[in-house]
């Protein structure tokens, strides 16, 4: 067991999404509690109080992102949710989409009710199918059953939820290129100031929550601010959805209380590296944090602090693991194509930056990368580094960066001979590559 | 007020000024590719970084001066190391996929690229990878050409569309690196009547001008500062010719004489950073064929021989009337109005009407009366009745129609005609007396716009042999009226 579960309470069924489910697991209790006995500023003390931190990735404090909306100020003030899940390596959101929707619509109908907002919105990645089909119903379910809309659960509190698919755009994940894209425009984010939680969707106030930080919310509300904190670490309240892939034996999404060993988690709860492999490293949360080697991760424990203090991050919780024999040049060049493709092209560093990064480790791979490459590859990273209007700029570096700065011998070795150190016998091995049974049943 | 410091200097800066704004107001210089005064701020170059300087409890960081708002006593350094090196990154990085094909491109010697190259890094290329290929000639429109690989994407040109020209025009395709920026589909951008200010505000040589493209290089020219005359707005213009230095001698004389190109001469007062595409085309106006030679009845005689004849014709009129120019300068307004307009009853007449297809007005710019100088014309005579007939009455013996767009048809038969104009039309055949004038790029002096501003036009070329400028006319058509005064 991964310690406190908060989120992954009941067993995955056939119908355990449905409202009727839900609501056998006392769902929407908390929603008419909140509308018939609390106020609007009561809620965001509750969840200030709670520590609570953003699950998208910067782990922002939710409740100072919801301190800054300002009640009753006569203008409308809009609530997002946060599904548009592309970080490489990341899946855990859909977890909350496929299996507890109503938990994710319940959560929002709460904050909903503290920001005073009238119109919530659901962005979700275009790639997402059974999500999508899973979240679009369970806000039909709730319309139908006068949870949305006007009038909810018959207090005076109204509020619709919209579902709205994007197309597959990495940096529309990004709280401001989401809005763009959600106002009908072209996915650029925006420049702050001004802050979204000051002039965000349609140039007002709005909230961005991502879908994991929202499903926190109900249970905070229901269980009290103290009781959320008695889980995790001082610093890191609650819990994380970690989203777990690569080299291991075990993949899929976990929730781990913060604080839980690192090494454990994989050796252990992820039944360790694929086929009895040596742990080469780990990406912790998303392959724009920094990787880990396998020595650094020993001490750690899966919590911002801990992690952070390594000079990496738990991110998103797209945790990738890589085992010995994985040449990292290789992993560098999927790394940079991904962010090549996915640069949206509005700022001059990430725009120029990306293609060349790709086409640096493109040459090396091809065999004609000079040594002065990889100080090129640094100081594109560094060109990158606080200058983009959004992070993706400053993610492209820190990833390169993080394994120029571990593997820079496997680059030199490419260079000098025209070939990589791990020589591809990792692929070769197909029969080790066969699902293991205990991933199946486990 | 906000006092902030920026490299040290005591500023004071307006609540609200973002710190290029206070900057720029206190002559001091941050590089920038996007962002223009006109437009809003996209952020998107990041040329203009500065840096803040920590208070002692923070540390110093850099950001982009165009969206930063002053803050009180903020610190500001715009040429620091640490900004100094972020812009040679920047202009690394701007230069990545630029060509760099400065030979052959129509911006070179004013690209805003050129400049910050030489005065921010100034060094050879650090890249040995191929660079991103794109379109290198597309036709944006009529009457632009869109060079994608020079493209620095600022998008100052879409944005120019979509907040003041309004017709959303133009748009960026795809993303990152193979960006492009595009025309709409629905040829909304063929339509718009200002899309050639997006030629002057890229800030490269990505889009030019067809009619002037690969004509001249731009050190050869020089601008004469002008007025264009294709409505009431009266747009301050730079006409751009020759300069006296670097004349064509083998080719074509007429090259020397030509209007290059035409570009706004920015005038908050009047129309701000911007003119229309007639204003572009000028020299479709000036340069058609002109009228070079005094008439009688069409036949061609010496100037003083038709000033004579011209000058007969007055002294004897008991009923003259006189279509008064409304493309005449103040200065040839005040000069008929003192020579001759005590003899005549004058009316100002519209010398251009709107021409089909072209836009009659908006709230941008383009104002419905076609001529520059109604405003100073009417100050000084009454306007012409919508029916002419009634202007000239039963007993009218002689007209003097100056400028044109008057048709002789719409004379009364028994009258005289005495004609001035710069142009040649068949209607100054049929005049009894025909005087050549000058245009106003062969003159200097003053319109009045539709809302009372004032601005001056100089004179760029030589008038051509034969030909007078209307104010010297009139003075020598009013000699004779002193003589039979005094006798």
């Amino acid at each position: 067991m991964t310690g406190t579960q908060l989120l992954m309470t009941f067993p995955v069924t056939a119908d355990s999404h449905t409202l009727e489910s839900y609501c056998a697991r006392g769902g929407y209790a908390t929603l008419e509690k909140v509308v018939r006995e609390m106020r609007p500023e009561q809620v965001t003390k509750e969840v200030a109080a709670s520590g609570l931190l953003g699950h998208g990735g910067a782990a922002f404090p939710a409740g100072r992102k919801w301190g800054v909306i300002k009640l009753n100020d006569e203008q409308p003030h809009y609530l997002c949710a946060n599904a548009d899940e592309g970080e490489p390596g990341t899946f855990k959101d859909r977890w909350i989409l496929e299996h507890a929707p109503h938990l994710l619509i319940e959560s929002m109908l709460i904050a909903a009710f503290a920001l005073q907002v009238r119109h919530a919105f659901v962005y979700i990645r275009g790639e997402f199918d059974l999500p999508y089909r899973r979240i679009a119903g369970a806000v039909e379910e709730a319309y139908a059953a006068g949870l949305l809309g006007a009038g909810i659960a018959n207090s005076a509190f109204s509020c619709d939820v919209i579902v709205y698919r994007g197309a597959g755009s990495y940096v529309c994940g990004e709280a401001s290129g989401l809005l763009t894209s959600l106002e009908g425009r072209k996915g650029y984010p925006r420049n702050r100031p001004p802050r979204l939680t000051v002039r965000g969707l349609y140039q007002r106030p709005t909230v961005i929550n991502n879908v994991e930080t929202l499903a926190n919310i109900t249970g905070i509300v229901k269980g009290g601010a103290d009781a959320f904190r008695k889980v995790g670490t001082a610093k890191s309240p609650g819990t994380q959805l970690i989203s777990i892939s690569g080299h291991v034996a075990r993949p899929g999404v976990y929730e781990v209380e913060y604080g839980y060993p690192f090494a454990k988690f994989i050796h252990d709860d992820c039944g360790g590296v694929l086929a009895g492999r040596k742990l080469k490293c780990v990406i912790p949360g998303g392959i724009s944090t920094k990787v880990l080697t396998a020595a650094e991760i020993e001490p750690l424990t899966l919590d911002h602090a801990s992690v952070a203090g390594a000079g990496s991050g738990l991110g998103s919780g797209g945790m990738v693991v890589v085992a010995e024999g994985t040449c990292m040049v290789r992993l560098l060049q999927v790394l940079v194509r991904f962010y090549h493709h996915e640069s949206c092209g509005q700022c001059t560093p990430c725009r120029e930056g990306m293609g060349w990064l790709h086409k640096i480790v493109d040459r090396i791979v091809a065999g004609e990368g000079r040594l002065d490459d990889i100080d090129r590859l640094i100081a594109i990273s560094e060109a990158n580094d606080g200058t983009t209007i959004c992070g993706m700029g400053d993610a492209a570096g820190y990833a390169t960066v993080g394994i120029l700065a571990k593997y820079r011998d496997e680059f030199e070795h490419w260079i000098d001979n025209g070939r990589s150190r791990c020589d591809g016998r990792l692929e070769a091995v197909g029969a080790e590559w066969a699902v293991p049974e205990a991933a199946l049943h486990g | 007020m906000v006092e902030i410091f920026i490299d040290g200097d005591r500023v004071e800066a307006e609540d609200g000024q973002t710190v290029m704004q206070a900057a720029r107001a206190s002559g001091h210089v941050i590089p920038f590719f996007c962002w223009h005064p006109s437009l809003s701020v996209p952020g998107n170059c990041r040329i203009c970084m500065v840096e803040i300087e920590g208070d002692g409890t923070a540390a110093g960081w850099l950001d982009i001066a165009c969206n930063m708002p002053v803050a009180k006593g903020m610190h500001v350094l715009t040429d620091s190391p640490r900004v100094r090196a972020r812009r040679k990154q920047m202009l690394e990085l701007v230069t990545l996929n630029h060509p760099v094909d400065c030979g052959i491109c129509d911006k070179a010697g004013e690209c805003t690229l050129q400049d910050y190259h030489y005065e921010y890094n100034g060094e050879p290329s650090v890249s040995r990878d191929v660079k991103v290929r794109a379109t290198k000639h597309h036709d944006l429109s009529d009457r632009i050409v869109l060079d994608n690989e020079r493209c620095i994407l600022c998008s100052r040109c879409v944005r120019f569309t979509r907040e003041i020209s309004k017709s959303d025009g133009l748009g960026i395709q795809n993303r990152g690196d193979h960006s492009l920026v595009r025309a709409v589909e629905d040829g909304s951008f063929d339509r718009d009547p200002y899309s050639d200010n997006v030629i002057d505000i890229c800030p490269v040589g990505a889009l030019l001008s067809k009619p002037f493209l690969h004509k001249a290089r731009v050190w050869y020219l020089e601008p004469t500062a002008s007025i264009c005359p294709g409505c009431e707005r009266g747009c301050t213009v730079k006409v751009w010719h020759r300069k006296s230095a670097w004349k064509l001698n083998r080719l074509d004389p007429a090259a020397n004489a030509r209007i290059d190109r035409v570009t706004p001469l920015e005038n908050p007062a009047v129309n701000g950073p911007w003119i229309c595409n007639k204003g572009r085309d000028l020299a479709r106006i000036f340069e058609r064929p002109r009228a070079t030679e005094a008439m009688l009845k069409g036949s061609a005689v010496a100037p003083q021989t038709a000033l004579d004849v011209a000058r007969a014709l007055i002294a004897a009129a008991r009923h003259p009337v006189a279509l008064v120019s409304s493309w005449g300068s103040n200065e040839e307004l005040a000069a008929f109005d003192r020579a001759l307009a005590a003899r005549f009853a004058s009316h100002v007449k519209a010398d251009w009407l709107p021409v089909p297809g072209e836009r009659i007005e908006d709230d941008v710019l383009i104002k419905a009366d076609k001529n520059p100088n109604r405003a100073g014309a009417l100050a000084r005579f009454p306007a012409l009745p919508v029916d002419p007939r009634a202007a000239f009455g039963a007993d009218c013996d002689l007209v003097l129609v100056w400028g044109e767009g008057f048709a002789s048809d719409l004379l009364p038969a028994s009258a005289k005609v005495i004609r001035l104009d710069a142009w040649r039309h068949a209607d100054n055949a049929r005049a009894d007396v025909f005087l050549p004038i000058t245009v106003q790029t062969e003159r200097s002096g003053h319109y009045t716009n539709f809302a009372g501003v004032v601005s001056p036009f100089e004179a760029c070329f030589a008038k051509p042999p034969g030909v007078a400028d209307a104010e010297a006319l009139f003075a020598a058509l009013a000699l004779p009226l002193l003589v039979e005064a005094t006798t």
